[in-house]
């Protein structure tokens, strides 16, 4: 069996704008090279404000997720709040490290917008080590790729849908070099108006 | 960086007329690189009993700081000092009990007022012998000889002392892994001698 | 309480070896795991200097050779007068430090004392002897306590040194040729920041795996100053970054 971080493929990435934010991910899930679906999206809504994206192998995509949903509807519950972004960053940041030895393949992303409406994106590796940058957080098959077209494209302060367009337009620029993410993608627009769900119109190939 | 710290050392220890010195070179290395150029071999395990380590830092700090626990828990039951034998036979348990574990190569040496001036040799692997001299390290190697042919059980101190300097002089002169200074401990059997812990250059 | 929810919280929160097997399995054929952890090859340096203790870091974090941050903090908090600079597998320098920064102040808060910098010390190399060295965390611990200045490193055996200055992570080799050359007893704090920046500047400009900027916090008697990018090597004048 090969790397289980590259088995099943997928790529995700979110980008900070000005009051806004935006995660986006492709929809392939494949075996190698072998696609056995296109309708498998990495981007959960964990709540009206925060928004998870994972990449890595399926099995652990879906665990994982369902760990965590349990603990933020507790949380929910308990508290009656809705659990912060960067509070959720750090629970799914403790909950990767309690397997230090024996970790989930799998890296998140995490983007969120503050109750003062300011944006919030974080980003980590399988055992949980945070990276809270200001501009954007890439994970998957294809991260290479797309931090290369980021770091060219990615400007200060932009507004939504300039946001959206310029990541729709990185994420599609290095998903289409990487043979194991592509098949179509889905956006989610945050801003304090709401949020907004895209389909990517890409490659099928 | 990802190689574990070693004592690639000289240490040894003496019985002379009236006590004992433990003495070990200074440097601490991980692979090739000097991680520390004036590291402490020497622990104390009690007012007068202490002991020279070799081999990872971190196994022999560990051994040196439980036996030091238990060895003054000992001391307080029994309501006197412990005997070096009490010490040595302490740190051997541990050696044998953790010896797929550790590496570790280490001399426990002291006086006590039963038996006076004592030296133990603990190897790696869990044994321990009583020797008027000991040597270990990675730089023992080159001074076998010369202790064999130098070592005189009626030294008084100062000659004692000059020995063990000479010895590790000639250990740290050829062997790559010790260096830096010389540290020694001197531990008189007399009550009224104060334990002196000093150090020395090297006299070559 | 549900049982599935009672036995979700009750699962004790400590480090877990439930999926080891599988993964053994899965990696049978897939050779280097660890190439896909976050890693800071680093450049730290401590060094006491006369009113206190200061410690500098560089900000790049790498995975493999990938540039995955270029300007993270490798300073950690572990109090007010204790400060941690960290090298190594993120995740373990990240997480072992916090475990033992809020181990460290329910002690204080129970002996009503300040913290000590011995007693982190002994925390930090306790957890790291106990892992045998599968924790990648190599350390430099500093601080000034009622005792006085103290600095620190713990390797990630769970070996420790104690020096008046010290360099660790696949810089140290470039920064410690600084402090060799250059450090004596007694520094002022202009100089003491002075010379740290150059050691760290050297693990930047010769070490690949150290990068960006440099960050310095100087811990003395009556307070800490942090300081985030004091020197910003890496980068061209004029880009944000």
């Amino acid at each position: 069996m090969s790397n289980p971080f590259t088995l099943n493929g997928g790529t995700v990435l979110s980008m900070k704008g000005k009051n806004c934010v935006v995660i986006l991910c492709d929809t392939r899930l494949g075996s190698q090279y072998e696609t056995v679906s296109t309708s498998f999206p990495k981007i959960f809504k964990m709540n009206p404000r925060v928004f998870f994206g994972l990449a890595g192998l399926a099995s652990d995509v879906i665990t994982l997720h369902h760990k965590l949903r349990f603990h933020v509807n507790l949380f929910q519950l308990k508290q009656e709040r809705s659990m912060p972004p960067h509070v959720f960053s750090k629970l799914v940041s403790t909950t990767l490290y309690e397997k230090r030895f024996g970790s989930f393949f799998a890296q998140p992303i995490i983007a969120g917008l503050h109750d003062d409406g300011s944006p919030f994106i974080s980003s980590m590796d399988s055992i949980g080590a945070t990276t809270e940058p200001e501009d954007f957080v890439v994970a998957g098959t294809g991260a290479d790729y797309v931090t290369g077209a980021c770091e060219k494209y990615w400007e200060k302060d932009m507004e939504p849908r300039q946001l959206l367009k310029v990541a729709d337009k990185c994420l599609q620029a290095g998903v289409n070099r990487d043979a194991f993410s592509g098949w179509g993608g889905v956006a989610y627009l945050i801003t304090p108006e709401g949020v907004e769900k895209f389909d990517l119109k890409m490659r099928q190939d | 960086m990802a190689e574990p710290v070693k004592l690639g050392t000289t240490i040894m220890s003496v019985k002379y007329a009236g006590g004992v010195i433990l003495g070990a070179d200074t440097r601490t290395s991980a692979g090739s690189y000097v991680a520390n150029r004036v590291s402490y071999k020497i622990s104390k395990l009690s007012d007068r009993i202490y002991c020279c380590r070799s081999g990872s830092a971190a196994d022999t700090r560990f051994l040196a700081d439980v036996t030091k626990t238990n060895l003054s828990m000992h001391s307080s039951i029994i309501e006197e000092p412990p005997l070096v034998r009490t010490a040595a036979r302490l740190m051997r348990h541990y050696t044998y009990a953790y010896r797929e574990h550790l590496s570790a190569g280490l001399i426990v040496a002291g006086v006590d007022e039963i038996e006076g001036p004592k030296v133990f040799q603990l190897p790696s692997g869990g044994s321990a012998i009583e020797i008027p001299v000991a040597i270990g390290g990675s730089g023992s190697t080159f001074i076998t000889a010369f202790v064999d042919a130098n070592y005189r059980p009626d030294m008084n101190k100062a000659e004692a002392l000059q020995f063990v300097i000479r010895a590790i002089s000639h250990a740290m002169d050829r062997d790559g892994s010790s260096g830096g200074i010389i540290r020694t401990v001197v531990i008189p059997e007399s009550e009224d001698e104060e334990v002196a812990e000093e150090w020395h250059k090297t006299v070559l | 309480m549900y049982t599935l929810e009672k036995k979700l919280l009750e699962e004790p929160k400590k480090t877990s070896f439930t999926y080891s097997e599988r993964n053994a399995h899965l990696l049978a054929s897939s050779k280097d795991l660890k190439k896909t952890f976050l890693k800071t090859g680093t450049t730290i340096v401590g060094m006491i200097f006369k009113d206190g203790v200061v410690l500098a870091a560089d900000t790049r974090s790498t995975v493999d050779k990938i540039v995955a941050d270029k300007n993270c903090e490798k300073l950690h908090f572990i109090s007010e007068n204790i400060y941690c600079a960290g090298a190594g597998v993120a995740a373990d320098t990240e997480h072992i430090t916090e475990m033992v920064s809020s181990r460290l102040s329910l002690h204080s808060l129970r002996s009503g004392e300040h913290p000590r910098v011995v007693s982190a010390m002994t925390m930090l190399k306790d957890h790291l002897f106990k892992h045998m060295g599968y924790l990648t965390a190599a350390l430099i611990l500093g601080g000034v306590d009622a005792t006085g200045p103290h600095l620190y490193s713990v390797w990630p055996h769970g070996s420790v040194d104690c020096l008046p200055y010290l360099t660790m992570g696949s810089g140290s080799v470039a920064a410690m040729s600084f402090l060799e050359a250059r450090y004596e007893d007694g520094l002022e704090e202009e100089a003491a920041i002075g010379l740290i920046g150059d050691a760290i500047e050297a693990g930047i400009l010769n070490d690949l795996g150290s990068g960006s900027n440099v960050d310095i916090v100087v811990i003395k008697k009556d307070g800490t100053r942090m300081m985030r990018n004091v020197r910003k090597t890496g980068t061209i004048s004029g880009d944000d970054e």
